[in-house]
């Protein structure tokens, strides 16, 4: 049977070369998924820095448990910089077996260069361990140890500790990573968190079982801190890296396993459109004594076949995609530099095995059209297929579609994330009630079409209108691919716009600050200090931007969240205020934007549980709930809350309201303290070029998609097209003049893609309203104009490249040539 | 075989309706009729009588809406659509018109296909014996596009022959060639009537045709309206003319 599919295979390539494309073009976008995706299941953190330890006390994760319905539920969040209190080393020390402990306060200073440096105290060398290469250890608080070629032993170092610049005389060198060692007073000393460190390590005494020692510091660190061999280390000094993996893994899944649903649909279409193609072929076969089960292995082995050979060809393009896909995510920020990805050892031959597989159970889902094909068809004239499509299909078309409308509803009518939840629902539900229902949509669409057709173009008009009637069935691919292609597309794409062309808005009107300064690394309490002497300004207001971990349905979730000084704030910022006042954010209280607290079902006054990105846990009030959460983040706290607990002690910005006579002296301010100082206007630049760049992988993968589906309805379309010529020779040989017959084409064109088009619109602009509208309160969203010229043009091309142009080289050639009796 | 009175193919009150456009067609209303081993019928009647239909439903291609069909002494309406095909490899075989050849493969690789389908040993002798009988030894290792009209329906006769069939069914097998080229068709299906003792059942509109057949059925509106042995042309064609309203329409049903 797979010799005779081979045979009849080559002899009409054309019928499975849209096969062939739909499935290495699935190959390349599933191996690229497929290696993100191993990148981040096999990713395991490498210990480095405290690989020699033989316990390390950290806290890399917090856990949330919940009870529902009796069942226990817990969820496992990567802290963005997990802590453990200093505290813990009197009661480490104590412990058993214990010969010696070395903390690791990890502060983030800036090198000579410009560039971050860890640094540390020098008695957590050892837990690496780094040796020194000449001179001593470092002594007082002008001493430091730094890598080799970094600086003469003996010759000054520039860094900037917590936002001043210190000189250190170089007192010992060592080889290793990137580091800076201080004494271990000196470390402490500027160490701005309050009581915590990065980690603990311990050495344990010569002879003492590691694990038993293991279980009997676990039990006096208490359960939120984790206890780790030197081995498991890796995951406290990486929490970018887990969060990457977290992300690749997200990212690939979700992707992938909607691209291999398309995949099958796309090519379930393109098989079922080459067996209708060769349905003579076919009947003959049966006819001359192929059993129907003959005739489906047949068709399953030409489509394992096709698979194979598209995997051949995807695969190895899908890691050079692979390849360049990392480098643009690293280049963007996605991923931290230097994550290690892996080359798809597994991810190639699960994507190839994928696809063959996905063309099988597409083959089988087309092959089982083939058992109505009767053997006396061969004889016959048309070799039509009978018209009806399945009353199954009906009704699940209709099922959805009621679902859809349904969802809909709930869109329109919910908030916060139900609202954005159930508006993705129902564009699936929508494209699915639209893809099984399409054959009928096709035809009501050609009866409706039948007059204004008719009236536009006429007798060529009216043939097309009984064309489009008569291959309502043939052309339900084509209708699917392209509302799925515009209706997605339209939304999630546009969406993107909506939300960036929001936040901006937001931006502008929320800063009523004047300046801003923008430091290079970070600044202190002294530069506020500095900005506030200033004569003429009016309030000056740090922000903080840091991470807190939030419990979502039972899931911890990590917000991005601003601290600020309430004090002036409102000379500064314009939160857009809904309910509450930001008067009385202090200790203990918090505010939170109206989308997230729709999504939580938080109100104002209530007491809710929040944890700072060290794993603090703090019962916070909520105390203001406001609207520009899109540029201000979503999650507002008193910069005292945040004090202690962030890894540098810095503010990432500083607001001012003050009159243009300032300038000057704001500064000098500010190149004292390496800032710059900016404009509103450029502040709010700088959130456009964020958003953007936050919005990458997301328009990446639309596109992508949206390109998939695009190609899949040109394939169909092209093989259509092609699959025409007796047809259009008959119709010449008729007296239609070949004038008529494009005159024609193009009304079909127009008729097919024409409602196509206005399908995917308004599932596009249903769904995209009820986003919009989710998040901004909003129902009119915004399109940009290239939009439309984009979708419209998008499809005239499509039509024109696909159809046209074809159709139109058929029709060069005399009409006899394609009448023939031989096929 | 001379030996088993069972007849080749017996049909008894068949009837097909098709439904067209939601309207149901009686193609045909109640057919009998009996095909004898060795014998060479021919199935006229104008076009749209059923000819095809009764062919088609007589070779187990298609199901009767009603009554009965026998192949040698196996019926056929309770076997499933796999053993139905099984059947028809063995002990039938096909003539259609055109589109008789698969383009893909040559012409040797078309004739055995049934036996290839059927996982079947070709017997060596006898298929060399068939490809002489047809004449052409020469166009093995052809493809089917190369061949002429009359070529190809004499490769569809090869593969036809090809599982030793107990009998061979054609419908126009002759409506695509000129004079010259059916002749050589009809004196072949006459040969192996004659010196092989095969049965052959042919749908022809031509009454020259016809005349190679021991035996003429004349169709018309689903009924056989004249059952004659060995006519001439001469007569059938006045037979068919006396049919009156519609006389043979030249080009047959097909195209
Ligand atoms: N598949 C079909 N569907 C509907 N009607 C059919 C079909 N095949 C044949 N018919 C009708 O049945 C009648 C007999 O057809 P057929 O046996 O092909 O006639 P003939 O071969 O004698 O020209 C005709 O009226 C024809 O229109
Ligand atoms: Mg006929």
């Amino acid at each position: 049977m797979t010799a005779l599919a081979a045979r009849m295979l080559r002899h009409r390539p054309g019928s499975s070369i849209a096969t062939l494309l739909a499935l290495a073009l699935g190959a390349l976008i599933l191996t690229a998924m497929g290696t993100l995706i191993e990148s981040g299941l096999r990713y395991t953190p490498e210990p480095v820095r405290y690989a020699a330890a033989d316990l390390v006390v950290a806290r890399p994760d917090t856990t949330f448990v919940s009870r529902e319905f009796g069942d226990t539920h817990t969820s496992t969040v990567a802290l963005p910089e997990g802590t453990v209190p200093v505290a813990l080393t009197g009661k480490i020390l104590g412990v058993d077996g214990v010969a010696g402990i070395a903390v690791d306060d990890d502060i983030t200073v800036t090198g000579a260069d410009g560039g971050p440096v860890t640094a540390r105290g020098w008695g957590s060398a050892v837990l690496t361990p780094y040796q020194l290469v000449s001179g001593k250890a470092p002594a007082g608080d002008r001493q430091v140890v730094v890598n080799s070629g970094v600086a003469p032993l003996g010759g000054p170092v520039d860094l900037v500790v917590g936002g001043t610049l210190r000189t250190y005389t170089v007192s010992g060198l060592v080889d290793g990573p990137r580091v800076a060692f201080f004494s271990d007073a000196h470390a402490a000393a500027v160490n701005p968190r309050s009581g915590t460190v990065t980690a603990i390590g311990v050495l344990a005494a010569p002879g003492t079982d590691v694990a038993a020692l293991q279980t009997r510091i676990q039990k006096i660190a208490g359960k939120d801190v984790a206890v780790l061999t030197g081995a498991q280390s890796g995951v406290a000094e990486r929490s970018a890296d887990r969060s990457a993996a977290t992300l690749l893994v997200q990212v690939g899944a979700s992707f992938g396993g909607y691209v291999i649903m398309l995949i099958v649909f796309v090519v379930a279409a393109t098989i079922g459109l080459s067996v209708r193609h060769r349905r003579r072929d076919l009947a003959l076969v049966r006819a001359v004594a192929a059993t129907p089960g003959q005739v489906r292995r047949m068709i399953m082995a030409e489509s394992a076949l096709v698979g194979v050979i598209a995997a051949a060809l995807g695969v190895p393009a899908g890691l050079a995609a692979a390849h360049w896909l990392t480098g643009e995510l690293t280049g963007r920020g996605f991923l931290p530099e230097g994550f290690p990805m892996l080359p798809g050892a597994v991810a190639a031959p699960a994507a190839a095995a994928t696809i063959v597989i996905s063309a099988v159970l597409a083959g089988l889902l087309a092959a089982r059209r083939v058992t109505g094909i009767r053997p006396a068809e061969a004889l016959g004239e048309a070799a039509v297929e009978p018209g009806t499509a399945g009353k199954v299909r009906l009704i699940s078309g209709l099922i959805a579609l009621v679902a859809a409308g349904a969802t809909a509803a709930a869109a329109v009518s919910g908030s916060g994330q139900t609202a954005l939840g159930a508006a993705l629902g129902m564009l699936y539900l929508f494209v699915l009630a639209v893809g099984l229902l399409a054959p009928w949509i096709n035809t009501a669409a050609a009866r409706l079409l039948a007059g204004p057709l008719r009236a536009i173009f006429g007798a060529s008009g009216y043939l097309a209108a009984a064309n489009l009637r008569a291959n309502a069935r043939g052309t339900a691919t084509v209708l699917t691919c392209l509302v799925l292609a515009v209706g997605f597309g339209g939304s999630v794409w546009f969406l993107q716009n909506n939300l960036e062309r929001q936040a901006v808005a937001q931006s502008r009107d929320g800063l009523l600050a004047t300046r801003a300064l923008v430091p290079a690394d970070g600044l202190s309490d002294a530069a506020i200090a500095a900005v506030r002497a200033v004569p003429g300004v009016r309030a000056a207001t740090p922000v903080r931007h840091t991470s807190v971990v939030l419990p979502l349905m039972g899931d911890g979730e990590v917000f991005g969240a601003r601290a600020v000084d309430p004090a002036g704030l409102d000379q500064t910022l314009d939160l857009g205020v809904t309910s509450g006042d930001l008067a009385a954010l202090g200790d203990g209280t918090m505010a939170i934007s109206e989308t997230q607290a729709s999504t939580f079902g938080w109100e104002l006054g209530q007491n809710v549980p929040v944890r700072l990105g060290d794993g603090t846990p703090l019962e916070l009030r909520v105390v203001a709930v406001y609207r520009n959460g899109l540029a201000f983040g979503d999650i507002v706290l008193p910069r005292t809350a945040v004090l202690g607990h962030t890894g540098t002690g810095l503010d990432d910005e500083i607001l001012v309201s003050a009159p243009p006579s300032a300038d000057a002296a704001l500064a000098e301010v500010a190149a004292e303290h390496r800032a710059t100082v900016v404009d509103s206007a450029a502040l709010t630049g700088g959130l456009a070029r964020d958003l953007a760049l936050s919005a990458w992988l997301n328009r990446l993968l639309i596109a992508v998609m949206v390109g998939y589906t695009a190609v899949a309805a040109a394939n169909t379309m092209v093989m259509a097209a092609l699959a025409r010529r007796r047809e259009l020779a008959v119709l010449r040989l008729t007296g239609v003049t070949s004038r008529q017959v494009k005159r024609m084409i193009n009304a079909e064109q127009l008729g097919l893609l024409g409602t196509a088009v206005l399908l995917g619109g308004v599932i596009a602009a249903l769904t995209l309203s009820s986003v919009v509208r989710a998040l901004t309160g909003s129902f009119v969203p915004y399109v940009p104009p290239l939009g439309y010229v984009t979708v419209l043009g998008g499809t005239a091309v499509l039509a024109l490249a696909t159809t046209i142009l074809p159709v139109a080289r058929l029709l060069r050639v005399p009409p006899i040539e394609h009448m023939g009796i031989k096929e | 075989m001379s030996v088993q009175s069972e007849p080749a193919v017996r049909v008894h009150g068949l009837t097909r309706v098709y439904q067209a456009d939601g309207e149901p067609v009686r193609a045909l209303a109640g057919v009998g009729a009996t095909f004898h081993r060795g014998t060479f019928t021919a199935i006229m009647g104008p076009s749209g009588s059923g000819k095809s239909t009764l062919l088609q439903a007589a070779a187990g291609l298609d199901r009767p809406t009603e009554g009965s069909v026998w192949i040698g002494g196996t019926e056929l309406s309770t076997l499933s659509e796999t053993k139905l095909t099984e059947l028809r490899r063995g002990r039938i075989g096909f003539v259609f018109q055109a589109f008789n050849l698969i383009g893909a493969l040559t012409v040797e690789e078309n004739i055995l296909l049934p036996l290839k389908l059927a996982g079947a040993r070709p017997d060596r002798q006898w298929i060399s014996a068939v490809v002489d009988r047809v004449g052409l030894g020469q166009r093995l290792r052809h493809r089917p596009a190369a061949l002429s009209g009359g070529q190809q329906q004499r490769v569809a006769i090869a593969r036809a022959l090809a599982a030793r069939p107990e009998v061979i069914f054609c419908d126009e097998p002759t409506g695509a060639l000129d004079t010259n080229t059916a002749a050589e068709v009809l004196i072949l299906l006459r040969g192996i009537v004659d010196e092989h003792g095969q049965t052959v059942v042919m749908v022809t509109h031509d009454p020259v045709a016809a005349s190679y057949a021991d035996r003429v059925m004349v169709l018309a509106d689903g009924h056989i309206v004249h059952d004659m042995p060995q006519p001439g042309a001469a007569r059938i064609a006045e037979h068919l003319a006396a049919l009156g309203r519609r006389p043979a329409d030249p080009a047959g049903a097909t195209r």
